[in-house]
C-alpha cells in the first residue's frame, strides 16, 4: 500500500494524477518540483527505502523512446524501448534497478501521451520497417497497472498499426486490462520465469511461478501472444532438472501456437551494479557464488554459460520450432 | 567529564540513536527517559550518552548551520557508526492546533536556500507526517500550512551523509500555533509537552531499531575477518579481496569457522587463493536458494 505520494506540481491537474488521487484517497500529497529532487540523490539507502517506498509522480520531457541495446534477443527488426515508469513494485535479488538507482521508490510519468507521440514519430520515421516497442525495461509493464492504467492506454494507442508491435514484460498477473478487451494481434504479453523454487527465493514480492503459468494461460485461451523470458538464467547443481520440469508445467495445456518467442539470457552485471547489488544482499547465495569478471562484466563465466545456453534450446526445441527461440546476450 | 567510557579510545561503541537538539530544554526530557549522562560539556555543543541503552545527544544550540555543526561534531566526538539513527527533534509552530501533537517532517524546505531534503522512511502508522520549513527567524505569521522551525534543513544537509537518508529522521512538537503564541513557550512547557509524548516516541524508535539492527547486519565486519586483518599484513586491495572471497565462503559454509592457526605461516595472498578454491569446489553442489 502506497502511503506517500510525491508530485511534481505541474502534473497536479493531469488525468492520471487525477485517476491516482482517486484510487488512493488516503494517501499523503506532497508537492515536488522535479522528481529528480528525491530520486536517486546520494546517501540513500536502496533497501531500506524499498521497506516503505513512496509513488512520485512526474513529467517526462524527453528521451521518451530509446532503441534496444544490441544483443537484447529477439530478431532483426527494429527494436525500441521506453520506461513509463522507474523501479518495481518487486524485490528480485537479482534485479539491475537495485544496482542503477540508489533509490527505491516508483516513478510514474503520467504524460503517457508524449510517449505515443514519440513513438509516433519514430514509426513515421522507419515506415515500412517492422517495429518492436518493449515496455518494461526500467519497471514492470502490468504490476502497477490497475493503479496507473497505463496498458489499457497503450494498447488504445497501438492497436491496429499495422508492421508495429508492442511488448509488455512483467511478472505480474495483473492482466485485468488485457482480457476486458479482444486481443490484439500485434501485442506481445511476455513473462519472466524462473524455476518455481529459485523464483521463490530470488523473486520478492513477485507472484509465484504457478499464477505465472495461471495468467500466461489465461491470456493464451482468450488468443493473446505469449512471450516467455527466461532471463536471467540461475545456476543451480540441478538447474537442468528445474528448468526442464518449468518448462514442463508451463507448455502443458497451452497451445504452442499462442507462443510469439521464447527468449534467455544469462545472468549478467556490470562490475559496478554486481559489488553494488552484492552489498545489499552479502548474505544471498546468488552472490556467493565465485563469478567471472570479463571486460567489466561479471557472470557465471563461458563454461556454465554455454551449457545452459546448449540445454535450454535443446530443450525448448522440443515445444516450440527453432525460428521462435533467441538469446539475449545482455 | 563524567564515568562515561574513554571515547578517545573506545572504537566498540554502538549508538543507535543519535539526536540532535537545539534546545536544553528539549534535550531534558530525553537525557531524563534514556538516562544519559553528560560526556562533553567543555565545547560549544554538549553531548549526553547511554552507552548501554544506544542513545547519544547533542545539544546545537538555535540556527541550521549549528544544527549540522553539532551533528558532525557528535559523530567525531563519539565515533559513531555508520548503521546509526540521527533524529532532529525538538519543537515547532505550525499553522493549526493542538499543541502537543507529533510529526514526522516527510520533506523539510529551507526557507533561505531553497533547498529541499526528504529525510527518513515514512513511519505513517506511527505518526502523521507534514512538511517543514526551515526559517532563519521565528515564525509568528503561520502563513503556509506547514511546521516552521529554525534547524532542521541545516541537519538533514549532514546527517544522511552519516549514515543514510533512511536513518536520517525530523520529528517535531508543536509548541505554537496562530492561537498559540511562541511568546507562551516556557521550559516547563516544552518539558510537558515532550514528556506526554514519550511513549509515542518509544514506539517511533523500536521501528526505527528494526532499521538500525538491519544496516548493522549488513554493514558488520565479522570478528574472523578483523582477527586476520590484524595478524596479517594485507594490502589495501587485497583486504578487499579478503573481506569479499570470506563473505562467499562463509555463505557457502555457514558453520565453518576461519581458524587462525591452519594459516600462520601463510602470506595473504595464500590465504584469499585456499578460501578461492574451497568456494570453487563448491559449485558443483551449488544451492542459488
Amino acid at each position: 500500500m502506497i502511503e506517500t505520494i510525491f508530485f511534481e506540481e505541474e502534473i497536479y491537474e493531469h488525468p492520471t494524477t487525477e485517476r491516482i488521487r482517486r484510487a488512493l484517497p488516503r494517501a499523503g500529497w506532497v508537492p515536488i518540483d522535479r522528481y529528480q529532487e528525491l530520486f536517486n540523490k546520494r546517501h540513500q539507502n536502496f533497501k531500506l527505502q524499498k521497506k516503505n517506498p513512496a509513488l512520485i509522480l512526474a513529467k517526462k520531457y524527453d528521451n521518451f523512446v530509446l532503441p534496444v541495446p544490441s544483443g537484447f534477443g529477439m530478431d532483426s527488426h527494429k527494436n525500441f524501448y521506453f520506461s513509463h515508469m522507474y523501479n518495481c513494485l518487486y524485490d528480485c535479488k537479482y534485479c539491475f534497478l537495485q544496482g542503477m538507482y540508489s533509490s527505491a521508490n516508483f516513478v510514474l510519468f503520467v504524460n503517457y501521451e508524449d510517449f505515443f507521440r514519440s513513438i509516433s514519430e519514430k514509426i513515421k520515421k522507419y515506415k515500412g520497417q517492422s517495429l518492436t516497442f518493449f515496455s518494461g525495461y526500467d519497471c514492470d509493464s502490468l504490476a502497477f497497472d490497475k493503479l496507473s492504467g497505463f496498458a489499457n492506454q497503450a494498447l488504445n494507442f497501438f492497436n491496429g498499426l499495422s508492421n508495429v508491435e508492442l511488448e509488455l514484460r512483467t511478472k505480474s498477473i495483473a492482466i485485468g486490462s488485457l482480457l476486458q478487451r479482444e486481443p490484439l494481434s500485434n501485442c506481445v504479453a511476455a513473462f519472466s520465469l524462473s524455476p518455481a523454487q529459485v523464483a521463490k527465493s530470488l523473486d520478492s514480492k513477485a507472484p509465484s511461478i504457478n499464477r505465472r503459468i495461471s495468467a500466461i494461460k489465461q491470456l493464451a485461451d482468450a488468443g493473446w501472444k505469449i512471450g516467455l523470458r527466461f532471463d536471467p538464467l540461475i545456476y543451480t547443481s540441478d538447474w537442468k532438472e528445474l528448468y526442464s520440469a518449468l518448462f514442463a508445467d508451463i507448455m502443458n495445456g497451452l497451445d504452442p501456437e499462442r507462443i510469439h518467442s521464447i527468449s534467455y539470457g544469462p545472468l549478467r552485471f556490470p562490475k559496478k551494479m554486481y559489488k553494488k547489488a552484492a552489498s545489499l544482499h552479502p548474505e544471498h547465495k546468488l552472490f556467493a557464488f565465485p563469478m567471472e569478471e570479463t571486460n567489466g562484466v561479471v557472470s557465471y563465466g563461458t563454461k556454465i554459460e554455454t551449457q545452459m545456453h546448449d540445454f535450454l534450446k535443446s530443450e525448448l526445441n522440443n515445444y516450440i520450432s527453432e525460428n521462435k527461440i533467441f538469446q539475449c546476450t545482455i | 567529564m563524567s564515568e562515561f567510557t574513554d571515547v578517545e579510545n573506545n572504537t566498540e561503541l554502538q549508538f543507535k540513536f543519535c539526536w540532535v537538539t537545539a534546545l536544553r530544554a528539549e534535550a531534558t526530557p530525553l537525557i531524563d527517559a534514556f538516562n544519559m549522562k553528560i560526556v562533553e560539556n567543555k565545547s560549544l555543543f554538549p553531548i549526553y550518552a547511554n552507552e548501554e541503552k544506544g542513545h547519544a545527544l547533542v545539544i546545537s544550540g538555535m540556527g541550521s548551520i549549528k544544527s549540522a555543526a553539532a551533528a558532525t561534531f557528535l559523530k567525531n566526538h563519539l565515533k559513531i557508526n555508520d548503521h546509526s539513527a540521527w533524529i532532529n527533534f525538538g519543537i515547532a509552530g505550525f499553522f493549526k492546533g493542538p499543541i502537543g501533537d507529533i510529526y514526522q517532517a516527510n520533506k523539510v524546505v529551507s526557507k533561505e536556500s531553497g533547498a529541499a531534503f526528504f529525510p527518513g522512511l515514512r513511519l505513517s502508522k506511527l505518526i502523521p507526517a507534514a512538511i517543514l520549513f526551515t526559517v532563519s527567524k521565528p515564525e509568528n505569521g503561520y502563513k503556509e500550512k506547514v511546521l516552521y522551525d529554525m534547524e532542521a534543513a541545516g541537519f538533514c544537509e549532514m546527517a544522511p551523509s552519516f549514515s543514510c537518508n533512511e536513518l536520517t529522521y525530523v520529528i517535531k512538537i508543536v509548541s505554537d500555533t496562530p492561537s498559540a503564541s511562541s511568546s507562551l513557550i516556557t521550559k516547563h512547557l516544552v518539558r510537558e509537552l515532550i514528556e506526554k509524548q514519550l511513549s509515542k516516541i518509544s514506539d517511533i524508535l523500536a521501528e526505527i531499531e528494526i532499521l538500525v539492527e538491519e544496516e548493522k547486519k549488513r554493514l558488520s565486519i565479522p570478528n574472523e575477518v578483523i582477527e586476520f586483518e590484524k595478524r596479517f599484513k594485507f594490502t589495501e586491495t587485497n583486504k578487499y579481496k579478503f573481506r569479499e572471497i570470506y563473505r562467499k565462503w562463509k555463505v557457502a559454509f555457514p558453520s565453518k569457522r576461519l581458524d587462525l592457526s591452519e594459516f600462520l605461516n601463510s602470506q595473504p595472498k595464500e590465504i584469499i587463493l585456499r578460501l578461492e578454491k574451497e568456494v570453487l569446489l563448491n559449485v558443483e553442489d551449488w544451492n542459488a536458494l
